[in-house]
């Protein structure tokens, strides 16, 4: 097939902008007239808000405005539940909104944000998600679950009596792995005003402009056609900017004061304030018969979902589902869990619980080769998917599986000694 | 705040003890320390104006270095390079082209973090430091004054180094979690005179393993009047893991320090032997 | 408050600032320079560089006192659409753009580069850029990009 389009170059026309710095990100954009927002965060993991004192950053000349989580219409958000405050009168995280000020100036604003006294009920907090699973830990999240399980995903395929019968050699193991910020490189950022229509107009990087939509409009209670997001340049996201930051907070700021509303975070508070990728912890046991073929895995995969769901589901099926790696497995047990904890929330980052498993299967991949005395290469060339293979979903591969090829171009390079057992 | 530029070291000297401000280097720490809010002077006093400051030159007995030489400038500096190649060695490697075109010497004293990169080079090299006050001028060591505490007394401004124009040799190697823009995890510098195949005095300094830079008596010790020969980086090696576990004690970080300063002491001696053209 | 003088872009800028001030704010907020990023704000990223006096710096780093008297290149100051810098032009051609954030400290290492070593080594290329972080990972074609601009100016 020919086309005009596949395989021939094209420049691309925003690099122009940005090579001569044109290009407007949040933090470029202004107005007359604007406050600034500045974020005041829990420094505990679980606690009960008592009592928030505003009087001595109100004291402070310049400062238009503090909220709390009285001043939200609605004080919820999140892609799949709405479980997350917009501003917290229950903590569940350190880093949680628990007051916003708004300041003739960032300088005002973040005096003031000092300023603000808040006294907590420090709760005990639970950061192992093994821990919090079970079932007599206290739920955070009462109204999704019942115990701190978010998500659990069976996977079955064949009989695991059989798979370890016709096992030769079996290697079981436990990797993990760690929290990963994105660290995208700009900041989060956004300007919010209300038009001359009294319409929340929110400009910022993101890239759900239409969840964020309807975030800000369920959050401030105004109608869906009432709240216009513009996204700007993105300087960065990689999963990142999924979730709301400082959309809804800036646009009840705008509410509030009726003024433009500018907020902008540095690199510690965006660090603090949105998700990270989850850790997991992987339990690998992984069968094979002498020639080599994989006859049976057993996996059991628990995410820690942080204190609230984000995408959470959505990363430990995809962390199921990939568990087999790109291998042909007739026996396979896999059960993937998501887990409520106190630690930073977590949620998509570039693979989305697809990268944690390749540690998991290809490490398994490695040993077992070494059991058998063949070479790495050799054992997935053996296993590796091919049209026709089957899945440990039942999915079976019609077009498009080249994997034999792509290990076929590197075998040339290949130069690892086998070891002999 | 105040800000003042003086243009000589006298004026900075008049001006410190009238305002009670502090003294502006580089700045690559103290604009950090002040946006953090960390330190908020009344007044600064930037000494980035005082021409005799910024010197590197070499009189009959010393390598002098002012105190707002900045790396970049020792970095490119073929004296150094050549009669003090530890130091020139640790200016290659220090923060980012960025970082080493404004942070200067004195402040990496003056800052004084564990990690500095410049402090280990010095104490190898037996540096003397100059230090003013309205008291008058003071040289002496810098290991000296690196035992002191507080380093400096209000009012104090470093005037720069004096490095001893003995022949020696000397070398760098700095542990980092990545090549550029990482602080110092370990670093170690190493001098010594070579007189054929023997090895005159030794000293060896360590950064990051404690709260300041120093320089080992055990070491020098040990290490000097012998053969330099394997058996000898061997005996360095050794030895400079004691060193590390009794500077760290059962601080998290020591059984990663303790058995990484092997590596790091045997690439600083590398350093040295291609700096002193023993090997390509 | 006080007085500081410099040269922006090859104009001349008398400016009353607040001693606390940084480069960087100088340059956004007085001059609505706002090609210059803050990316950490610890002098970690490099995505505010700008050419002081000849050096690239993190803005975020130098108050506006030390750069009292100086001259100054900020992105606003390279090239434009008509006649892009051979560098912002290889950027483009190269595809080293993504995001875009740390484009104009990369830009501006690169330019300086090229300024004092027309013709550097891939190391030399690689040591020039390395205080300039990309979180996109762009790096292999941005170091392609200055390679092909520094081959352009033979």
């Amino acid at each position: 097939m020919k086309t005009e389009v596949v395989g021939s170059r094209a420049l691309r026309e925003d690099s122009w902008g940005k090579v001569f710095g044109q290009t407007k990100f949040p933090a470029d954009v202004n107005l007359p007239n604007q406050i600034y927002g500045v974020v005041v965060r829990s420094p505990h993991p679980h606690a009960r808000i008592l009592n928030i004192n505003s009087e001595e950053a109100m004291k402070l000349e310049g400062v238009a405005v503090v909220l709390t989580a009285n001043d939200v219409p609605h004080n919820s958000h999140g892609v799949l539940f709405r479980d997350q405050p917009v501003i917290a009168d229950y903590v569940r995280m350190v880093g949680d909104p628990v007051a916003v000020v708004g300041g003739e100036t960032m300088e005002i604003a973040r005096e003031a944000a000092e300023r603000i006294r808040v006294d907590y009920e420090i709760l005990p907090a639970i950061f192992d998600p093994e821990e919090a699973m079970k079932p007599e830990v206290p739920p955070l999240h009462p109204e999704l679950q019942s115990t701190n399980v978010l998500y659990h995903l069976p996977i079955r395929r064949g009989s695991m009596e059989e798979g370890w019968a016709k096992a030769d050699v079996v290697v079981e193991q436990v990797y993990k792995t760690q929290h990963v910020d994105h660290a995208f490189l700009q900041p989060e950022a956004v300007l919010a005003y209300l038009d001359e229509r009294g319409h929340m107009v929110v400009q910022t990087a993101t890239q759900y402009a239409h969840y964020d939509r309807g975030e800000i409009a369920h959050a401030l209670g105004f109608r869906y056609s009432q709240v216009q997001v513009k996204t700007l340049a993105v300087g960065g996201a990689f999963g990142g900017r999924e979730d709301i930051s400082l959309q809804i907070i800036a646009a009840l700021l705008a509410l509030k004061t009726q003024r433009p509303v500018k907020m902008e975070n540095t690199r510690e508070e965006s660090f603090y304030s949105h998700s990270k990728r989850h850790p997991m912890t992987m339990y690998y046991k992984t069968g094979a018969a002498k020639d080599g073929k994989l006859v049976a895995m057993q996996a059991k995969i628990i995410g820690d979902a942080g204190a609230y769901s984000s995408w959470s589901i959505n990363v430990l099926r995809k962390s199921a589902v990939h568990a087999t790696g790109p291998y042909e497995i007739p026996n396979v047990e896999i059960d993937s869990f998501a887990v409520f904890t106190n630690n930073p929330y977590t949620g998509a980052m570039r693979g989305f619980g697809a990268a944690q498993t390749v540690l998991a299967y290809e490490s398994q991949m490695d040993l077992l080769a070494k059991k058998l005395g063949i070479s790495p290469l050799e054992i997935r060339l053996r296993n590796c998917f091919q049209v026709g293979s089957i899945t440990a979903t039942g999915q079976e591969l019609t077009s498009s599986v080249p994997l034999d090829q792509c290990l076929a171009k590197i075998a040339p390079y290949f130069r690892r000694e086998v070891e002999t057992p | 705040m105040k800000y003042y530029q003086p243009q000589s070291v006298n004026e900075a000297i008049e001006i410190a003890y009238s305002s009670q401000g502090i003294f502006l280097a580089g700045g690559t720490d103290l604009v950090l320390q002040m946006q953090k809010r960390k330190i908020q002077p009344k007044a600064l006093i930037d000494l980035g104006r005082i021409p005799e400051l910024h010197e590197i030159k070499e009189t009959k007995e010393y390598i002098e270095i002012g105190s707002m030489a900045t790396f970049s400038e020792m970095g490119k500096s073929k004296l150094i390079a050549e009669k003090a190649s530890s130091l020139w060695l640790a200016c290659q490697t220090m923060g980012s082209p960025q970082i080493r075109n404004q942070a200067t010497i004195g402040g990496n004293l003056g800052n004084c973090s564990p990690a500095a990169d410049g402090l280990p080079p010095l104490l190898a090299l037996g540096t003397e430091a100059v230090l003013i006050s309205g008291e008058g001028e003071k040289q002496m060591p810098l290991a000296d004054l690196l035992g002191q505490t507080p380093l400096l007394s209000p009012g104090t401004l470093i005037v720069g180094f004096k490095i001893p124009k003995i022949h020696l040799l000397s070398g760098f190697a700095k542990l980092g979690r990545r090549e550029a823009l990482a602080i110092a995890r370990l670093s170690v510098a190493v001098a010594l005179e070579l007189d054929g195949s023997k090895v005159g005095n030794v000293r060896v300094a360590l950064g990051a393993v404690g709260r300041r830079a120093f320089l080992s008596d055990s070491l020098a010790h040990v290490l000097s009047q012998r053969e330099f020969n394997e058996s000898w980086l061997e005996l360095g090696i050794s030895q400079i893991q004691g060193v590390v576990r009794a500077a760290l004690g059962d601080r998290a970080s020591a059984p990663y320090k303790r058995v990484a300063v092997a590596g790091v002491f045997r690439e600083a001696v590398a350093s040295l032997r291609r700096q002193g053209g023993l090997d390509k | 408050m006080m007085v500081i003088e410099c040269i922006v872009n090859d104009k001349k800028y008398v400016l009353e600032v607040d001693p606390q001030e940084r480069l960087l704010d100088v340059l956004r907020n007085h001059l609505g320079l706002l090609g210059t990023k803050e990316g950490c704000g610890e002098g970690e990223c490099g995505a505010c560089t700008v050419i002081l006096d000849g050096k690239t710096v993190n803005s975020c780093l130098v108050l506006a006192g030390q750069a009292h008297n100086s001259v100054i290149t900020t992105i606003e100051g390279v090239g434009n659409r008509q006649s892009p810098h051979p560098v912002q032009k290889a950027f483009v051609e190269v595809g080293a753009v993504q995001c875009g954030f740390c484009t104009p400290g990369m830009v501006l290492s690169a330019k300086n580069l090229l300024d004092k070593n027309p013709h550097p080594s891939d190391e030399e290329i690689g040591v020039a850029l390395s205080g300039n972080l990309c979180r996109c990972t762009g790096y292999d074609k941005i170091l392609r990009a200055v390679k092909l601009a520094a081959e352009e100016g033979k």
